[in-house]
């Protein structure tokens, strides 16, 4: 396949060299506003046709035109469109500014379009929306800025992976400047392990969007219906979010330094009792048990000694310390981002070269994300008709990461419970973790932190070239070739003095992951001059996609003592199997085509089709074909609607169409046998029922949408109505056991999400000295189950753990399930269930649907504010309606309960954990009216898979507030301009949910069928940033 | 269109990419498997089948099965055991003795043995369409598969159906092909259930006649095996032929007195009839599940023994098989409980799994054979070990030889896998573990649900 694209490109770079150019006509001049200023940037486009250049850094510049009668359109962003019928060889453009968005330039796949020429839904968010922002995943600076992406951050972590979906379909696809990405996480130690070292579920994720340098980002659109995302649509099925990173203008080259240094703590913490407290609390869990024995000694059974209750406490419950551990393992840590780039070109050549350099340290101790980038993206004019270019970026990434984030044995976790009568250190080591009250802990948390290192460092390069040659005038072909290559390599070593590697004298675990993207483009666009108001653009074409990866992990057990020695080589043995695995290998190959058609920019039409083969599929069920169609009218350019001064534009939209996923793993098709082994000797045994029938899923998306402006854009908006039938799910159905396997994949099931977005943008002040914007937008969003291979199946977050989840026909995806907690009863202080059954019992056959972890609502309100040359911002975000399982609650709400941690003459040694301050609120006496039961050393008075741990997770956050100065010299002989600033990022966040934050899921984002899992995630910081932007 | 007479030039290549690429797809779609081999290619040739017969016996290692949670969980569902975790619900069911359906350990091990069965299924459905394979080889890897299929259904009747009762409709699914292999196969009954693993297994009795040691299926294997069958099911006479076989048959022998613990550190000993094995390459999950390290605590080790067990032994002066549970060196949290020291090795992890020893010929025979006969077996056993022979007064009527029997098959064979399927089969669990105690396993809920209700729930859940 390789040898067959590098043949295609090589003949495509023959040919180009045959297309000579034709007789034209040069027209030079300048674009400026109304003050004289020049306009960098500004788009000059020879009408009816895309062929266009854009203006220098001086706002001129030089254009060929076919006859001297030719009209150009000048386009900016901020300013009026302007029409200009030729006059001369030499014209001076004035461009009146705007506040309307129609004229902004879209990209939308392989086309670039005008805002006002859009039929499908699309958001775009622009680089001054983001910029600035002290986060390593570029996602998270776009949360709560558009309508119907929801980007939840399961975790805290530095570079942590992100829960980000589109109308309800969680992860879209990455398109960087035409390049589909590796989004998922493919490091091997994205898992939690028990002590053991066996996998318990998926625990903290990265993020492989985090090698993306956010800096480099000049716009990321967002495609959401099946019309816009059909360019990439075999991949497409759950929206697309295409980045264009920033390209070169011909002028002085402009070189920007921007950098932001700041520190970061932690936003909300729990309270947890200090050490009177938590013996108080001790006390009184026995003395409850006591009364409760004097009424009734039958309730604890034969063999209990009532001396376990009246036995003073043993000597080790007056240690005198009074460890806060939450203090012990958080830190206020340093985040700093350095980004020097330059951009420039002249009319044959134009570049943008950047280097970065992001160093984030946690706030939990011992934990480091830092990022160095270069990129480099270069056009070259060869002639009028021959463009070429390349894109190139690497990226390096180290993680250290904080281990087993979100699971029952992680540093946070730890800490979470652990006796504030235990100090962290003693006798010049780490404190024993047994000898204390908490028997939850599986470590000293501070111990974890720094004898366990886990590091994740990844090596990404993305690379394009390209070249696009005008056959004719109006026939444009561009050929592109590009690679992702990711290199990951994961480091994680086990000290001999932690639990987990105590038997075996230090454990490495080592895993190295490689996978290589090879993609070939070839698309053909004809944009033939039609007579009359009739424009019509075609485009057509192919493409390859070839992706191979491989992942190979290795443990290593005994190090020499005192040696410092972490490499498996120094290690005594390699246990286990070295598991040496290729997660990817396939292939899709692509035909595309599609047909935009406007009659006087009133009545615009859109058909598209692509026709997709994928290895992934049985060779009868490969190919699929995937059409769409939209259509816009532009009610205010119709005569009858006149010119309204109100409503200066009025557009309706419809889209329908089909997008594909084959988001499955590879070879599933067919029933394969993999290696095994028995007595050294090597075999095979079956992994998987194969599934010939497998084919396309196939998701049918529905938008209807009108965008206005009022007032010449001081106020602008959409209202948009979806409906997103996924069909033919591809899913993991649930086989008879007798099959001989839990599940087979097959397409069955079908998933609605429906919705309504609506977002708004308005000029509420806009004056000489002081301008007001404000933008709110917020999407209502229901997601339902209408059909599934089984209904009623039950998901756990992780392997070891009751079911937390349920997919169930009419409920939603990521619907809770547990029984249904009641209240306390008043009269004796125990917790009340709701015995659905009425059997007298209350188990697995009381629970029901308890909430869901999809929110109703969720958007975001955002002010900018300009006076004279301060500017400040506040962005806030929203949610509505969702819930989370604080199953870590579960711990930190025993209410002194014991273990049985006692001894055979009944002193008591540990109870469970120690608990939050909340449980100062607990039942008492009788009378007491509150919704924490009763102490109890004997009893469990809470139940963890019950709705007593589900909480109301809806939260209004402020995520960014900011204020900057910008500094404009007369001259731009020195510089261009000087901005600084001073931000704070998550400054607060107001909400019901008692844990760390209400943003938390368990999987690290990939599955929402058990997202929303708080196992005492790493929390989120609040930031404090202050920067400088400085352009010269 | 005369500005531009390259046209020709410019359409004619770019028809020729388009049909070259077309052709190209084909070649980038049609992508074999690095990991993986297909179905189809396996059983095309010898080594093929041998590869299969290597993955059968693996399948059998499955955490879930015989690398350690069935046998465990036999054991901690009883009186000899119990279990830890991080108050995990799903373990402290199992030492609840109340289960529920959705029980994670239960489905896991539920799918796993149906994982082998399929894998036997492959190799019995195919192996007369592999070319070239010696008619010896045959019968040795047919035997395998069928002693293989009988065995895990055997333990499904065991560990899910009523096997103690003969009428009972509550059997097994049973499973003997892979076709249709996504329909819902109903449960058979009981006795279907019975002579189905009987089928097998006799079948297999014909067909293997090598004894490869005792990490494969030998001759003895199987007549142990049947042995065992003939035992639950209650055809005393042919369990006490087949044990005495076994016995007699002069390749197994006990270690001297007091040195029983050698089963367990030498491995693949005289003692042992079947036993899987494991290497620090392949390793089981026994030790991590009952020891895991020195001052392991309760929340690390899955199953531990109960404080029970160490009533039992502190009433048996002299068996040396007391030391191989341990009581004393323990963290305070799992005290009273302890910790079995049959699956030490805390580096290597390669504990092997024991589904056969000569001891429980012993037992089988001295059971078998009826109190007056039988006795001598149970003697043998106990004198190896340390104890004293006991008199025909000592054990003066039926009853009271059964509770002996019982007494000796849990002090030699606890944590093996036997003690629910022991007190099930005689009627002795509400006795021993609790009134009301479910002797048997519910179906999990997801096989309930996958099959629409087609397979029935246990009684009782």
């Amino acid at each position: 396949m390789l040898r067959l694209s590098n043949f295609v490109f090589a003949m495509l770079i023959c040919l180009l060299p045959l297309l000579v150019s034709a007789q034209q006509v040069s027209i030079t001049g300048t674009v400026k506003d109304s003050k004289g200023t020049p306009v960098p940037a500004a788009s000059i486009t020879i009408q009816g046709t895309n062929q266009g250049v854009s203006a220098s850094t001086d706002g001129s510049f030089t254009i060929m035109v076919p006859t001297a009668n030719s009209v150009l359109v000048c386009t900016a962003v901020g300013y009026k469109e302007k029409v200009i019928p030729l006059t001369g060889n030499v014209i001076n453009i004035i461009l009146e500014e705007s506040v309307s968005t129609l004229n902004d330039v879209v990209t939308t796949g392989y086309l670039r379009q005008k805002k006002s020429d859009i039929t499908g839904a699309i958001s775009s968010v622009r680089n001054k929306e983001f910029k600035d922002q002290p986060v390593a995943n570029l996602a998270q600076s776009i949360q709560g800025k558009v309508a119907g992406i929801n980007v939840t951050s399961p975790s805290g972590t530095p570079g942590a992976g992100l829960l980000v979906s589109i109308r309800g379909a969680s992860n879209p696809l990455y398109v960087v400047d035409g390049v589909p990405m590796i989004s998922e996480s493919n490091s091997s130690l994205s898992t939690s392990y028990n002590t053991d070292g066996e996998e318990q579920g998926s625990g903290q994720n990265v993020s492989s969007i985090s090698d993306i340098n956010p800096d480099d980002i000049e716009s990321i659109e967002i495609l959401k219906d099946a019309s816009s995302a059909a360019q990439y649509g075999a991949r497409a099925a759950n929206g697309v979010v295409l980045i264009t990173t920033k390209r070169g203008r011909n002028g002085k080259t402009e070189f920007g330094f921007n950098s932001f240094t700041g520190l970061q703590n932690v936003s909300r913490t729990i309270p947890f009792l200090s050490s009177s407290e938590f013996v108080a609390l001790v006390e009184d869990a026995r003395a409850q048990d006591l009364k409760l024995y004097n009424q009734d000694p039958s309730l604890f059974g034969d063999d209990f000694d009532p001396a376990l209750l009246t036995n003073p406490l043993p000597e080790s419950w007056s240690t005198g310390v009074n460890t806060n551990w939450l203090d012990e393992i958080f830190r206020t840590a340093p985040i700093s981002n350095l980004q020097l780039s330059a951009r420039g070109g002249n009319e044959k050549t134009r570049f943008f070269i950047s280097g970065n350099y992001f160093d984030q340290q946690g706030i939990v101790i011992e934990n480091q994300f830092k990022r160095g980038s270069f990129r480099m993206n270069i056009d070259n004019k060869v002639s009028d008709r021959i463009t070429i270019g390349a894109n190139a970026s690497f990226a390096y990434t180290r993680n250290q990461r904080s281990f087993n984030d979100n699971t029952y044995t992680g540093i946070v976790t730890n800490a979470i419970g652990a006796s504030p009568l235990q100090p962290v250190y003693e006798d010049g080591t780490y404190s024993d973790y047994t000898a204390y009250q908490a028997s939850w802990l599986s470590d000293n948390p501070v111990k974890s932190a720094k004898e366990i290192t886990a590091i994740t460092a990844s090596y990404r390069f993305i690379g394009t070239v390209f070249a696009e040659a005008a056959l004719l005038p109006n026939l444009r072909l561009r050929s592109s070739f590009s690679t992702d290559y990711s290199n990951l390599n994961d480091d994680q070593f086990f000290a001999a003095i932690t639990t987990d590697a105590e038997a075996v004298g230090g454990k490495a675990l080592k895993g190295i992951y490689r996978s290589t993207t090879w993609i070939n483009e070839n698309m053909v666009t004809w944009q033939p001059e039609l007579k009359g108001a009739s424009t019509l653009t075609a485009l057509g074409g192919f493409s390859m996609q070839d992706t191979r990866s491989n992942q190979t992990s290795l443990v290593g057990i005994g190090f020499p003592p005192g040696s410092g020695l972490q490499t498996i080589s120094s290690a005594a043995s390699v246990q286990g199997r070295p598991v040496d695995e290729y997660p990817a290998y396939w292939g899709i190959a692509s035909f595309i085509g599609r047909v935009n058609y406007a009659y006087d920019s009133r009545y615009l039409l859109s058909i598209s089709a692509r026709y997709d083969g994928s290895s992934r599929f049985d060779p009868e069920g490969r190919w699929g074909l995937f059409p769409a169609f939209s259509a816009g009218w532009v009610i205010s350019k119709e005569k009858f609607f006149g010119t309204s001064k109100w409503l200066s534009s009025l557009k309706l939209r419809l889209s329908y169409g089909l997008t594909g996923d084959q988001e499955i793993s590879d070879f599933e098709y067919r029933s394969n046998w993999t290696g095994a082994v028995y007595d050294g000797v090597s075999g095979l045994r079956p992994r998987n029922l194969g599934n010939p029938d497998l084919t396309w899923q196939r998701n049918k998306m529905l938008n209807i949408g009108t965008d206005f402006e009022i007032m010449n854009g001081k106020l602008s908006g959409s209202i948009e109505y979806f409906r997103g039938n996924r069909t033919e799910l591809l899913t993991q159905a649930l086989l008879p056991a007798t099959s001989g396997f839990p599940g087979i994949t097959s397409n069955a099931g079908n998933i609605l999400n429906t919705g309504i977005e609506f977002s708004l943008n308005a000029y509420i002040v806009k004056n000489k000295n002081f301008t007001w914007n404000t933008s709110f937008n917020f999407t209502y969003l229901k997601n339902e189950i209408l059909s599934l291979y089984q209904d009623g199946e039950q998901l756990s977050a992780y392997r070891d753990l009751f079911p937390t989840h349920v997919l169930k026909v009419g409920e939603s995806v990521g619907s809770f399930i547990g029984v249904e907690y009641l209240g306390v009863n008043p009269d004796n202080g125990d917790p009340v269930f709701n015995d659905l059954n009425k059997d007298g019992i209350i188990d697995e056959n009381d629970e029901k649907v308890l909430g869901k972890a999809i929110p109703d609502w969720f958007g975001g309100w955002t002010q900018n504010f300009q006076y004279k040359n301060w500017d400040a911002s506040i962005v806030t975000q929203f949610s509505v309606g969702n819930k989370v399982y604080n199953l870590i609650r579960g711990t930190y709400q025993t209410l002194g309960w014991s273990d049985e941690g006692w001894d055979e003459d009944y002193n008591l040694f540990q109870v469970y954990a120690n608990n939050a301050a909340i449980v100062n609120n607990r039942w008492r006496n009788p009378g007491d009216q509150t919704d924490i039961p009763r102490a109890s050393l004997v009893f469990q008075n809470y139940l963890q898979n019950s709705s007593m741990f589900l909480e109301d997770a809806s939260f209004f956050r402020f995520r960014t507030v900011s204020v900057g100065y910008t500094i404009r010299p007369k001259t731009k002989k020195v510089f261009n301009n000087l901005r600084l600033y001073a931000q704070v990022q998550n400054l607060a966040v107001l909400t019901k949910y008692y844990g760390f934050d209400p943003e938390v899921s368990s999987n690290g984002g990939d599955a929402p069928e058990t997202a929303g899992i708080d196992y005492a995630a790493y929390p989120q910081a609040r930031t404090i940033t202050f920067g400088v932007n400085f352009n010269f | 269109m005369n500005n531009y007479p390259f046209i020709k030039k410019v359409f004619v290549p770019l028809l020729l990419i388009l049909f070259v690429s077309a052709t190209g797809c084909n070649k980038l779609l049609n992508l074999t498997s690095p990991n993986e081999v297909g179905d189809d290619d396996l059983f095309n040739s010898v080594e093929g089948l041998r590869n299969a017969r290597v993955g059968m016996y693996n399948t059998l290692q499955a955490r879930d099965y015989y690398g350690a949670y069935f046998p465990l969980i036999a054991e901690a569902y009883t009186d000899n055991g119990t279990t830890g975790g991080y108050d995990v619900i799903d373990l402290n069911e199992i030492a609840a003795r109340s289960l529920t359906p959705s029980n994670i350990y239960i489905t896991q091990s539920y799918n796993a043995i149906y994982n082998t069965i399929y894998t036997a299924n492959k190799i019995i459905e195919n192996i007369d369409n592999v070319p070239d394979l010696d008619e010896a080889e045959k019968r040795m890897i047919l035997g395998e598969a069928l002693f293989v299929r009988g065995m895990a259904h055997f333990d499904l009747l065991r560990f899910w159906g009523q096997h103690w009762d003969k009428t009972s409709p509550y059997g097994i699914s049973i499973v003997t092909s892979t076709a249709n292999a996504t329909t819902a196969v109903p449960r058979s009954t009981v006795e279907v259930s019975y002579t189905q693993i009987m089928d097998d297994l006799h079948t297999a009795e014909d067909l293997i006649t090598e004894d490869n040691g005792n990490q494969y299926i030998s001759p003895s294997a199987v007549a142990a095996m049947l042995a065992r069958v003939h035992l639950y099911h209650g055809d005393l006479s042919e369990a006490a032929d087949y044990a005495i076989s076994v016995i007699d048959n002069g390749a197994y022998s006990f270690f001297p007195t007091g040195e029983v613990g050698k089963i367990y550190t030498d491995r693949l000993t005289s003692e042992s009839i079947l036993e899987l094995k494991f290497e620090a390459q392949n390793q089981s999950f026994y030790n991590a599940a009952t020891y895991l390290r020195d001052d392991a605590l309760r929340p690390d080790i899955l199953f531990m023994v109960s404080s029970n067990l160490n009533d039992f032994f502190a009433s048996r002066v002299g068996d040396t098989r007391a030391d191989l549970v341990d009581f004393v060196n323990n963290d305070l949290s799992i005290e009273p409980d302890g910790r079995s020291q049959k699956y030490r090795g805390e580096t290597a992890k390669d504990n092997s799994a024991f589904v056969l020893r000569l001891a429980e010929m012993y037992l089988i025979a001295a059971e078998a054979n009826g109190r007056i006969n039988g006795l001598s077996y149970l003697n043998d056993l106990r004198t190896i070990r340390g104890l004293e022979a006991l008199s025909d007064e000592d054990v003066a009527d039926d009853d009271t030889y059964l509770s002996a029997i019982l007494d000796e098959r849990r002090a030699e064979l606890n944590f093996e896998g036997h003690r629910i399927f022991d007190l099930a089969r005689t009627g002795l669990v509400d006795a021993n573990l609790g009134e009301g105690v479910n002797p048997i396993m519910p179906i999990p809920q997801r096989e309930v649900a996958a099959t629409n209700g087609a397979v029935e729930q246990n009684p009782g859940y």
